[in-house]
């Protein structure tokens, strides 16, 4: 335990950060009212009469509410996956590449992508997977019937997720980086007179180094696993993909904003956060666990 | 674990606090509202009014605008500091602050948002199911007193003008917006006449005929390689203008469904006068295998659904087709103006079975509504009435010959006698043959008309009757251009044309659909475009009716039937 005058410090550094919580975050809660009531935004939502768990009910009802709800899993979890994996392998693979300015060349150019914005890269994506665009025109070279790439419903979750690897890979290698450059440099020293092979310092000096990192961004990605990324969906789907592309985020935006069916869309994005509570306090209590990472 | 749950406790607790936090304040606002409004009631009782006075001290409005990110104002004017707004403040002591700004897009969102949360501007426009919806969340104003006592003549003789109007925005004899006194608008289908005469093909009729030109126009290749047939509805877009969203049939495919007697997304009524569902009728499904085919053979956009916007197709010079109200030429301006040879021309087509031209009536009016707690609601009346009447001396000097427009005038509707667009066409070619000379218009009640015809001729080229594109000046007066083209080229067709209007039964949500709209949206939408890209078969179509009624349809025909 540390000192008691120690911890006042903290707790006092913690201000601004909880006031900023308790009014962008903890503040709006209670909007969660709404989905237990009929919303009349005039009365607000506190007068607006209470109708119990009718929208919940209708939302269970619903032969949607598994597809979306699988559709927004599925695609969270590949992208969780994908983004742990591809970039620890890049990181693992342009640590070896001994000349460095390559290397920082490299590294800045792939982390570009994740500064631009959904509704520029999805505006690129739509146009490089068109019917006559460059992906078809390569296609049709190498001799193969063109594809219509988002109209396919079969196909949709693959781009989005492959898209979002292409886009945040180079951003999220940067914390594997800093965990490369921690690797004390005598080990691979005493590893190589030792006669081991490349290959084998990066199995068993490089990979084990790396893998608390690897496991806590893993586990704290968990939270994250109902988060399928509306801003990017909402920018390329249309209709013909709704079956394997229509997520929470952007079932719940229809349903408020364009149908203005508040109780409702509240009601699904409830239950959305309550899952999402449940899994962030099973990640934090994994990370905990495998990587002694702590936050309480 | 303990920690987290105390976290989770006190937040919860502080939750309740501030709930009850809020249920006072909502309490202040009713009482502020209710004496406010007692206020202005008693303090004008007596006094003569005039409608254009300047008030002595600056009245502010805050409004929500939509802004159109291709507009180019003069200089460094803004849509919310311009020589319109300007000369408002000048002259009325009318200062407009804009509360926030939407792109034209995403406008119906953020209003929608605003009514959500109940941060209101003092004024704003809206369509009619948010018109509604307000009114039903008892938001608005009742503006039945601040228009009996501030309304110009010119305005109540314009609302006059349209009868049933102002009824229709009046509920339990309340007055609680002022309309936009719209035409009806029908989708004409505008083709490339340049193209047509290349080919020596006939201006379209029939559906066939449509068929037969997109296919020339491709097999052609009219456009360049990839020629698009017909381009229509982009990503985020919808098929057909429906009940709750009307987007006057701008770039969809309306009349593909219209020509079948089809009128899918509003509520019509069947044989024995019955309100039923437009999209689940037999019609809409020979529609839908129609446009099945069409899509499977090239002669519809490959990409329908997926592009960012297929005005842009248009402007590119890639499509010959798209179907469009009378006003399109405003949108595709760019593309007539960097192709000298885009000879847009609107046809009546395609016409049904029978050689009737169909259309739904778009619902798509504009309203402006005024807060319920707003102090100064007759500012927005004035605005109306400057915004209408004959413009003040200190105007021309204030504008300086720029035609203001929707981006300049702040809560600008359109509003003008009933016959408006027939008024302003119909003079405008009789002042362009000769038969009528500029003292003749009616330049009280028609203003913009009489504006039309003063620059008429510096933009129309002789043969005054024929539009094509090569009669038509561009460049000498370049703000006027669009108007004059689009009320010619498009407004003449469409003035002339014979209409078979089919109108909504219902044109806003009953208790069901609040509930069950979307997902039944939702079913329609995939169902429709997964048949025409081929990738369901066309019979998915009754297994979409048995759906739709099952998951809430027939319940919610029920409630429309009631409404009857």
């Amino acid at each position: 335990m540390l000192n008691r005058a120690f911890t006042k410090h903290f707790w006092l550094m913690l201000i601004p950060g909880l006031v900023w919580l308790f009014f962008i975050n903890v503040l709006p809660m209670y909007g969660i009212l709404m989905a237990f009531k009929d919303f009349n935004p005039g009365a607000g939502i506190l007068k607006s009469p209470w109708v119990g768990l009718e929208h919940f009910e209708y939302m269970f009802e619903l032969d949607d509410s598994s597809q979306v709800f699988k559709n927004t899993v599925t695609i969270a979890f590949a992208k969780m996956v994908g983004n742990l994996v591809v970039p620890l392998v890049f990181a693992l693979m342009l640590n070896e590449v001994k000349n460095r300015l390559f290397g920082r060349t490299v590294q800045t150019i792939v982390y570009l992508p994740h500064f631009l914005s959904w509704v520029i890269v999805a505006g690129i994506l739509l146009d490089m997977f068109s019917l006559h665009g460059p992906v078809n025109r390569v296609l049709e070279a190498l001799g193969a019937e063109p594809v219509h790439f988002f109209a396919r419903a079969d196909l949709f979750p693959a781009l989005v997720v492959g898209s979002d690897i292409w886009k945040e890979f180079g951003f999220a290698a940067i914390i594997f980086f800093a965990a490369l450059t921690s690797i004390n440099p005598e080990l691979y020293e005493a590893a190589a007179i030792d006669g081991a092979s490349q290959f084998k310092r990066l199995l068993n000096i490089t990979l084990p180094s790396v893998l608390p990192v690897a496991a806590l961004v893993g586990t704290l990605s968990l939270g994250n696993i109902l988060n399928a990324g509306f801003d990017q969906i909402f920018n390329l789907y249309n209709p013909a993909v709704y079956s394997t592309g229509d997520i929470i985020d952007t079932w719940v935006y229809r349903a408020g904003l364009i149908n203005m069916q508040y109780g409702l869309a509240t009601a699904v994005g409830l239950l959305k956060s309550v899952a999402g509570l449940i899994l962030i306090s099973v990640s934090y209590g994994l990370a905990y666990r495998f990587a002694n990472y702590r936050v309480f | 674990m303990r920690k987290i749950w105390l976290t989770i406790m006190a937040a919860l607790l502080v939750a309740g606090l501030l709930s009850a936090c809020g249920g006072n304040k909502a309490d202040d606002n009713n009482g502020a509202a209710a004496t406010s409004n007692g206020g202005v009631n008693s303090g004008a009782e007596q006094e003569v009014i005039d409608p254009f006075e300047k008030y002595p001290e600056p009245v502010e409005v805050s409004i929500g605008r939509a802004i159109d990110p291709n507009y180019k104002f003069n200089g460094n004017d803004t849509a919310e500091d311009n020589a319109y707004t300007r000369w408002l403040k000048d002259r009325y002591n009318i200062v407009v602050k804009h509360a926030w700004e939407a792109s034209t897009a995403d406008y119906n969102q953020k209003v929608s948002l605003a009514i959500s949360s109940n941060d209101l501007p003092d004024a704003m426009l809206v369509n009619e199911s948010q018109l509604k919806l307000m009114v039903k969340a008892g938001q608005l104003a009742d503006l039945t007193e601040v228009y009996e006592k501030y309304a110009s003549d010119a305005v109540k003789r314009i609302y006059d003008s349209n009868p049933g109007l102002l009824e229709s925005v009046t509920f339990d004899g309340k007055l609680y917006a002022l309309p936009e006194t719209t035409l009806p608008s029908a989708p004409l289908t505008w083709i490339r006449k340049d193209w047509l005469d290349a080919l020596g093909l006939e201006p379209p009729k029939t559906l066939q005929d449509i068929e037969n030109i997109a296919k020339a126009f491709i097999d052609n290749k009219m456009g360049g390689e990839n020629t698009v047939g017909i381009v229509g509805t982009g990503q985020g877009g919808s098929l057909y203008a429906t009940f709750l969203t009307s987007t006057d049939h701008f770039f969809n495919f309306s009349p593909l469904f219209f020509a079948h007697n089809a009128y899918p997304g509003i509520w019509i009524k069947d044989k024995d006068g019955k309100a039923v569902y437009g999209s689940i009728q037999p019609e809409t499904k020979e529609a839908l295998a129609m446009m099945r085919d069409w899509y499977a053979k090239g002669i519809l956009d490959k990409e329908i659904g997926m592009r960012k916007s297929g005005q842009e197709v248009v402007i590119g010079g890639k499509a010959g087709i798209f179907f469009g109200p009378w006003w399109s030429p405003y949108s595709i301006i760019d593309g007539i103006k960097n192709d000298p040879n885009a000879n847009w021309r609107p046809y009546i087509a395609p016409l049904d079975a029978e050689g009737k031209f169909n259309s739904n009536q778009a619902t798509g009016s504009t309203f402006i509504v005024v807060k319920k707690n707003y102090k100064h609601p007759e500012a927005v009346i004035k605005m109306l009435n400057i915004h209408w009447g004959a413009k003040d001396p200190s105007y021309e000097e204030a504008v300086k010959g720029k035609e203001m427009t929707s981006q300049e005038i702040p809560l600008f509707i359109i509003g003008g006698a009933g016959d408006q667009l027939e008024y302003a066409v119909n003079s405008l070619r009789k002042y362009l043959a000769g038969e009528m000379s500029i003292e003749d218009y009616d330049a009280v009640n028609y203003g913009f008309a009489t504006d039309l015809a003063k620059h008429a001729k510096d933009i129309k080229k002789e043969p005054y009757d024929n539009y094509d594109i090569q009669y038509w000046d561009k460049e000498t007066d370049q703000a006027f251009f669009p108007h004059v083209y689009a009320h010619l080229n498009g407004g003449s067709t469409f003035v002339d044309a014979d209409v078979n209007y089919v109108r909504s039964i219902a044109t806003s949500q009953t208790k069901t659909m609040e509930m069950k709209w979307a997902n039944l949206k939702k079913l329609e939408d995939e169902t429709f475009l997964k048949i025409i890209l081929g990738t369901v078969p066309l019979d998915e179509f009754d297994a979409f009716v048995a759906k739709w009624k099952d998951q809430g349809g027939d319940q919610i025909t029920k409630e429309v039937n009631e409404l009857l």
